[in-house]
Parts: structure tokens; sequence; C-alpha cells
């Protein structure tokens, strides 16, 4: 053999390898932990559960995804004033302030909700179910009394999809991940949120101290951070849950711009078995812009100022 | 096939028209759907605060009086993004607000089209383009 027929076979034997190194790797901290730092979105159109038509349809084809996208855009386009005038009044207003996203997930799946594989969130116990109706007997014919009956959202005290466990809305499905020794930082934009997540192994707080996002404490495994959320208040409620909610998220990065951020209910009280979903968060381009939900919630008298005109209508 | 993705598809799509509308906060509280307002005025003042933007407009009525109306938007998070500034709206430019008055009578409106007098709108786009230049990937 010749030596310019070894060289040849050389490269053409390590090319593979030299390829393989190029390929991307998690890219890591000083300290070693897998980066996640950055700025991200989980916006998509794709809805926490499949739509009960899909039946056992788990994952759209590439066609059937482009047109659901076409459909859903049409139907969430808030420029459009048909259906009526309260249907009208309840879009609020146009379509340029939302920022609903205009795609699937990257897998076609058609729910969020991995677990079960139906892709709905299991049923509520037996006591969920009373709980949940005592307290919406409690509360009708209250809801405008005064303030204090508002939705917590109303009340710029937390968002339904701000987490723990975080999911995307109408807008505003931004978040900035930073990391620190024996820390990480979650801040979110809805609705200007931060998140302090210990990494260095201490315990969780006593059991009697609730809180509006409870209490997290996160561990790194593998490529992955996994934060594990207790202590929660039974002032708030995600999708039914109580106060006993032990909520698992996964947060790993799946690529140069995308993590794959998973999360697990875990709350047998509340509903008849465990239930996990999985949203790709994808980089985008910062700043996180402040959101001060206080500074302009004028919504709150307009509100209650319409109550006591409709009351004072019907005297 | 083409029969029962178009099944699914419809269905899909009822479950997404019927499902709630979902601001901040319940706008049918605050406006009442049997009071359409078209105002049209000069911009006194433009608040681009959360949870919910206020433009502010000096609109004359039929008898010479002007009434300073206040007319409500949305978060203005996303607007900035899209590079909406107070600047892109500046004071004394007129508008166009069409929408429902507040069912307290008072002179403050929610803004569901909001054009210049020409009919131009103002906030053009939002979620349903496909253009989205806040989420292009950050090299």
């Amino acid at each position: 053999m010749n030596h310019k027929l070894l060289s040849v076979l050389i490269c053409v034997h390590l090319w593979p390898v030299a390829f393989a190194q190029k390929a991307w790797t998690v890219p890591r901290t000083l300290d070693g932990k897998p980066d996640l730092q950055g700025v991200w979105s989980n916006v998509t159109i794709t809805p926490l559960e499949r739509p009960r038509d899909l039946g056992d349809k788990a994952f759209f084809t590439e066609q059937e995804a482009l047109q659901y996208e076409k459909q859903v855009r049409e139907q969430n386009n808030a420029d459009r004033r048909d259906g009526g005038a309260q249907a009208d009044v309840n879009r609020a207003y146009n379509d340029f302030w939302y920022d609903r996203g205009t795609k699937v997930v990257a897998s076609r799946r058609t729910s969020l909700v991995v677990e079960p594989p139906d892709g709905h969130i299991p049923a509520l116990t037996p006591e969920a179910q009373k709980r949940q109706a005592d307290r919406a007997a409690a509360a009708r014919g209250r809801q405008f009394d005064g303030p204090e009956n508002r939705a917590l959202t109303e009340r710029c005290l937390v968002w339904p999809t701000a987490g723990p466990p975080m999911m995307p809305s109408f807008y505003n499905n931004n978040y900035q991940i930073v990391q620190g020794p024996g820390y990480v930082m979650v801040l979110v934009e809805m609705v200007h949120d931060v998140r302090i997540i210990p990494t260095d192994g201490r315990p969780h707080l006593p059991a009697h101290v609730r809180q509006w996002f409870g209490d997290s404490r996160g561990r790194w495994e593998g490529d992955a951070l996994v934060v594990e959320t207790t202590n929660f208040t039974d002032k708030n409620s995600f999708r039914g849950s109580d106060e006993n909610l032990k909520l698992i998220e996964k947060f790993k990065r799946t690529g140069p711009e995308t993590i794959l951020y998973e999360f697990t209910v875990d709350d047998p009280t509340a509903f008849t078995r465990s239930w996990s979903a999985q949203i790709p968060m994808n980089r985008i381009q910062g700043p996180i812009i402040e959101y001060a939900c206080h500074e302009g919630n004028y919504a709150m008298t307009g509100m209650l100022a319409g109550a006591r005109a409709d009351e004072r209508s019907k005297e | 096939m083409r029969t029962r993705l178009a099944f699914i598809l419809a269905g899909a799509g009822l479950l997404a028209s019927t499902a709630p509308a979902w601001a901040h906060h319940a706008f049918a509280a605050e406006f009442d759907s049997t009071k359409p307002v078209k105002l049209r005025g000069k911009v006194t003042k433009v608040e681009l605060i959360n949870p919910h933007s206020w433009i502010h407009l000096d609109v004359v009525g039929a008898d010479g009086k002007v009434t300073n109306w206040m007319v409500e938007g949305g978060s203005p998070n996303a607007l900035i993004r899209r590079g909406f500034t107070k600047d892109a709206l500046p004071v004394g430019t007129e508008i166009v607000a069409d929408g429902y008055q507040a069912k307290d009578g008072s002179a403050r409106a929610n803004g569901r089209d909001i054009t210049f007098p020409d009919g131009r709108k103002i906030f053009v786009g939002g979620s349903n383009p496909d253009e989205q230049p806040n989420y292009t990937p950050s090299k």
C-alpha cells in the first residue's frame, strides 16, 4: 500500500469522527452544569389537551399540522368582528396586541399533555370535585362584591400559566434563565414573577409555610435540571390541584436554540392519577420587558363600577 | 382520509372558537355590548402600561363640548417588541376608536379597532401573520 492510498484511507476512516466532533453537545457553565441560560419563549398554538374530536390521534402529519395552524390562526384572529356584540367585546382589542403564536410544537403532537397517552388531564377525585363545587357555590352571586372576590389574575397576584408549571398563554410567553453557583433563577414575563430555585441540596421549607409559587428545589440529573416544588397555598389551584401538589419540572437542552421543558403533576388528593406535559422552549432575542401589572390596573375599578351600574339599573 | 381530516379539523376548530375569550380581565364585565361607540378625536396621552394600555383622546361632541375619552388596549410588551413605542402615536394625532362604552357610563371604551381617519389601521398585524420578528432565533 503506497502512502497516498494510506492517507486517503485514513482520511475516509477518520472523517466521521471529525464530523462527530463538530456535532452539538449540551453547553455547560464554568462549574460544569448544563447551561440553560438565555431568553426563551414557549409560545405555541398546540393546546394543553388534545381536542376531543381527534380521538387517539397523538401526532399530526405535516399536512394536517399546516391545516390545523391555518384554522386556529383564523379562529384566534381578534381582528374579526363577527359573532355578535358580546363576542366582539370579549375579544377585547385587536390582534396586534396579542402574541399567541402561529405554529404547533415541532413534534407535531396534538396536545402538550403526553401522559396519560389520551392527551387529557385525568379526572378530579370526588373530594376535589366537591371542593370545586363548594367554592363555586360560595362565590355565586358575589363575584363582583369587591376586589377580593375577583380572579387572582385580575388582582395582579398570579397568572395561571406563569407557573410553576410554566405554560404558553396569549402574550408575553417569555422567560429568562440565569444560573449561579447553587441557584437557578427564572424571570417570568407574566406577571413579572421571579422564581429563585436553590440547587444546593437544602431541604424544603417546613410544611406549614405555604406560598403562591410553592417552594422549589432543583437538582442536576445528567444533562437536565430537575425541580421539585411543594408547599403550594390552597388559595391557588392549577387545573384543580390542591395544596398537596408535588410538581416535578425538567429542563433539558435539546439543541443550540431549544430546551425541552417537561412537568409532572402529582397530587393524589386532587387527580385520579398523575399527568405530564412537554413544552418546547425556543431561544428568542431579549430582553424580557417589565410587566408591572398594578401600574395600570384601571380595569378593577372599571369592572366593579360596571357591576354597581348593573345593580342600579335593576333597582 | 381527506374527509376524516376535514372532520378532525372542523372539530378542533369548533373547540377553539367556543373557548372563552381570555384577556387579563373580563372585558364583558367592564364594557357594555349594547353601547357601541365610534370616537373620533385627537390623542392627548398614550399610556403604555400593564396589564393594559390606555389611549386618551379629546372628542368634540355635536354640541361642541369636548370630552376626554380613555380607550383600553392590551399589554404593551408585545407592541414594544414589534417596534411600537409612544412616539409611534404622537399627541395630537387624529384617530378613530371603534369599541364599546364602559358600563358605568363614564367616558371609557375598549378599542376594538383603532384607525386613522382614512381607515388605515394603527395596530396592524399581531400573532396572526407568519412574520414574528421577535421570534427569530438569536445567533
